[in-house]
């Protein structure tokens, strides 16, 4: 005969219970966080996957910043380039005025006067600095890009020959900007290298001496600046692509983002339609088991003796 | 006539007292912790029918012949075997929870990845003082990160030895009950009230040193036992009536060791194998946090020494110390930190040795190493857990089994009480009956 023990009978019944509320209690918790693992060892390898999307999407904010402050740079220098042209247009007209046979030379002279405080423009912007106070056109200098000998007024370009790339993401760089020699020195008539403030110097200089020299060094200088302009738009256009290739990058990596967020949804968080339904099987469960019990329990020999 | 009807009654009257107060004993301790039930085995008494006078009626009523108690050995051997199995994963389970909190709760992973993402934030613009003090910044959290996972690991150590060196204490104090338990059983009676009482407590302390270390016992037929602890061949500890002492060492590096009376023993199961098994893990992931600690601190010291800081000096190291407990940030300004090659000037941008620093730490790979950390001690725990759960279900299973077999039923100890009250009653009716006899006897001569 077995015996059915009353002792065996609360046991059984306190471990089933006891073991449903804890089922139940964890679905809650699921529910009410949203996670479905609350430590790792609820899924250790999901949690190992998790940690490194959490480290891949921290590094991929800080491109986002790189990458934000190196197209803060770019644009810095496009807004340059766009005042550059300006200046080398007007320099471009009255080199063409100078070169004509009715201006007369007290009109050279003042021409020559105008060029002056254009370069003195050309070496302002040349000199600028960009959102973090850096030299716009200076590479890795610390300071200006381009001296000016106090005496001769001659401009010397003082800045490094490259300028070091900024990371981007994904094992991207970019270089965020243009050194003083991209944009301002090119080949003269001759085959010589030469920049334009060297040039326009020469220019001025020239056109005060007056006479059939200045008309013909008018003439030159249009060639010149034309060169000197091209050199200007080719720069513009290498940064226009720079700035495009920066937001074809940003587009990957916020879709990035977006796949980590995906991924991290998937492997971490809680189903809330299944987990609310497995939530509510298991409390009928307990319900049932609950009240089934409380029937048995009654169910004495003791309450039949009178 | 050679029998007494008056006595035969009064002795069945007698027999179901005893029953009636055996079967309430049953009722009292329903619910107490180790009662095995206990049954009366009532039995005849025969007078003997004198030789020749085969005629005669001989019967003497009947009396209590024993109380039994419905043990089951195998299955108190099953439920101290199991217990022992289980309390063992329960220390262990719990004591590799607490570490995989400690490492886990602490952050040292995302503030590795912060300090990654600090540096590399610092290469958007090495000379930013901002960027700078965030490195430096996220450079202390880290430390204290450590510092903070190796002082709750050490705690944790510290629990489990505590709570390690009370078992033993309990062991100690157990061993010697049951060797008083042993004396007192050689000198009782078999089939006694007494000797039932004092095999429960026998039993009841056999079930409580099973929760510390895996045990074996050996029965005599007096129902004394001898107690042997830890694996094939055990190393005895109780024997008759002297018990042995148990003792706790603690090495240098946090693991305990057992001995009796100075015999060096291994547990076997039980919460002093589990203390054991989950000190041994927490020694060896307290080893593998100093070597990330170390890798840190040595890789970017080392990628320090190779440049120079903001204001053109040599570079300084940023950490101090080799193991979590005591690595510390010794760089006390954001521009000690060297971004630029040895040679280079004052406020150089040229962010060479930041490039390398970097690459060094991308090599050496501290996040995956404390990645790889928290992955084996949350595999671990999560493994123990279904094992723990496994034999927490054999464990209530075989302790259902015994109470199924010699726990109290209350339905039958109710009928047991209607039956033996049925039967005091008869036999007071039997002395009425005999009563009867001597009085129309006695009316006879009037």
């Amino acid at each position: 005969m077995i015996n059915l023990s009353t002792g065996a009978f609360y046991e059984r019944s306190t471990t089933q219970i006891s073991s449903l509320r804890a089922r139940a209690e964890t679905l809650q918790k699921q529910i009410g966080t949203g996670e479905r693992l609350t430590k790792s060892s609820d899924d250790p390898v999901a949690a190992a996957r998790l940690r490194m999307l959490d480290r891949e999407e921290r590094i991929s904010k800080v491109d986002t910043r790189n990458s934000q402050s190196a197209e803060n740079n770019l644009q810095f220098t496009d807004e340059a380039f766009a005042q550059i042209a300006v200046i080398i247009s007007r320099a471009r007209e009255l080199s063409l005025q100078a070169s004509s046979a009715t201006t007369s030379d007290s009109q050279r002279a003042s021409i020559a006067t105008e060029l002056d405080g254009l370069r003195e423009n050309l070496l302002g912007l040349a000199n600028g600095r960009n959102a973090s106070g850096h030299s716009l056109f200076g590479g890795q200098a610390i300071g200006n890009a381009y001296e000016v000998d106090a005496t001769t007024g001659v401009a010397t370009y003082v800045g490094t020959a490259t300028l070091d790339m900024v990371e981007i993401g994904e094992g991207q760089t970019i270089v965020p900007g243009n050194t003083g020699p991209q944009v301002f020195s090119f080949e003269d008539a001759n085959g010589n290298q030469t920049d334009i403030f060297a040039e326009l110097s020469a220019l001025a200089t020239a056109l005060r001496a007056g006479g059939q020299a200045a008309a013909d060094a008018g003439r030159d200088g249009l060639t010149m600046l034309d060169t000197s302009f091209d050199k200007v738009t080719t720069a513009q256009t290498v940064l226009g692509s720079r700035l495009a290739w920066l937001e074809l990058m940003t587009d990957r990596r916020t879709d990035n983002l977006e796949r980590i967020e995906d991924e991290r949804s998937v492997m971490g968080e809680a189903d809330i339609a299944v987990t609310m339904s497995r939530l509510q099987e298991m409390l009928t469960v307990l319900e049932a088991s609950q009240s089934s019990f409380v029937r048995l329990a009654n169910l004495n020999l003791f309450s039949m003796l009178r | 006539m050679a029998s007494d009807l008056l006595s035969i009654g009064a002795s069945g009257a007698r027999a179901a007292r005893g029953a009636l107060e055996v079967t309430a004993n049953n009722i009292a301790n329903a619910s107490t912790d180790g009662y095995v039930r206990r049954s009366v085995r009532i039995e005849e008494v025969s007078g003997g029918a004198i030789a020749g006078r085969g005629s005669d009626i001989a019967v003497s009523g009947s009396r209590v012949g024993e109380v039994r108690r419905n043990a089951d050995a195998f299955r108190q051997a099953e439920l101290r075997r199991t217990q022992a199995d289980l309390q063992r994963a329960n220390v262990e389970l719990a004591g590799l929870q607490n570490i995989e909190s400690a490492v886990e709760q602490s952050g040292i992973f995302s503030s590795i990845v912060e300090f990654e993402a600090t540096l590399q934030q610092l290469s958007g613009d090495p000379t930013d003082s901002a960027r700078r003090a965030a490195v430096l910044g996220e450079a202390e959290t880290l430390a204290s990160k450590f510092n903070i996972t190796a002082g709750s690991l050490a705690s944790v150590g510290e629990g489990l030895r505590f709570n390690a060196l009370a078992d033993v204490d309990n062991m100690n104090t157990y061993g010697a009950e049951l060797a008083r338990v042993n004396l007192r059983l050689a000198r009782s009676g078999v089939g006694s009230n007494d000797q039932a009482a004092l095999l429960d407590q026998r039993d009841n302390l056999l079930e409580r040193m099973s929760a510390f270390a895996s045990i074996t016992t050996t029965f005599s037929a007096d129902g004394t036992v001898a107690v042997g602890v830890g694996p094939a061949p055990a190393t005895s500890f109780v024997s008759g009536g002297t018990a042995g002492t148990m003792s706790a060492a603690i090495a240098a590096d946090g693991t305990m060791s057992f001995a009796i009376d100075g015999a060096a023993i291994t547990p076997g199961s039980g919460s002093l194998a589990g203390a054991s098994l989950a000190l041994t893990d927490l020694a060896a992931m307290g080893t593998r946090l100093d070597t990330a600690a170390a890798a840190i601190a040595t890789t970017i010291n080392t990628a320090q020494a190779n440049g120079v800081a903001l204001d053109g000096s040599a570079g300084q190291p940023i950490f101090s110390g080799s193991t979590a407990a005591d690595l510390r940030v010794v760089l006390t300004s954001g521009a000690g930190i060297a971004t630029a090659p040895a040679g280079s000037a004052a406020n150089e941008r040229n962010q060479q040795n930041l490039i390398e620093m970097r690459q060094a730490l991308a090599t050496a790979n501290p996040a995956e190493t404390v990645n790889s950390i928290l992955f084996d001690i949350s595999s671990k725990v999560a493994g123990r857990t279904v094992t723990q759960s496994a034999l927490e279900t054999i464990a209530s299973s075989a302790r259902i089994a015994l109470e199924e077999q010699s726990g109290v039923d209350l339905d039958n100890e109710a009928a047991n009480l209607i039956r033996y009250q049925q039967a005091f009653q008869a036999s007071g009716r039997a002395m009425q009956v005999a009563s009867d006899i001597f009085d129309t006897l006695i009316g006879i001569g009037r």
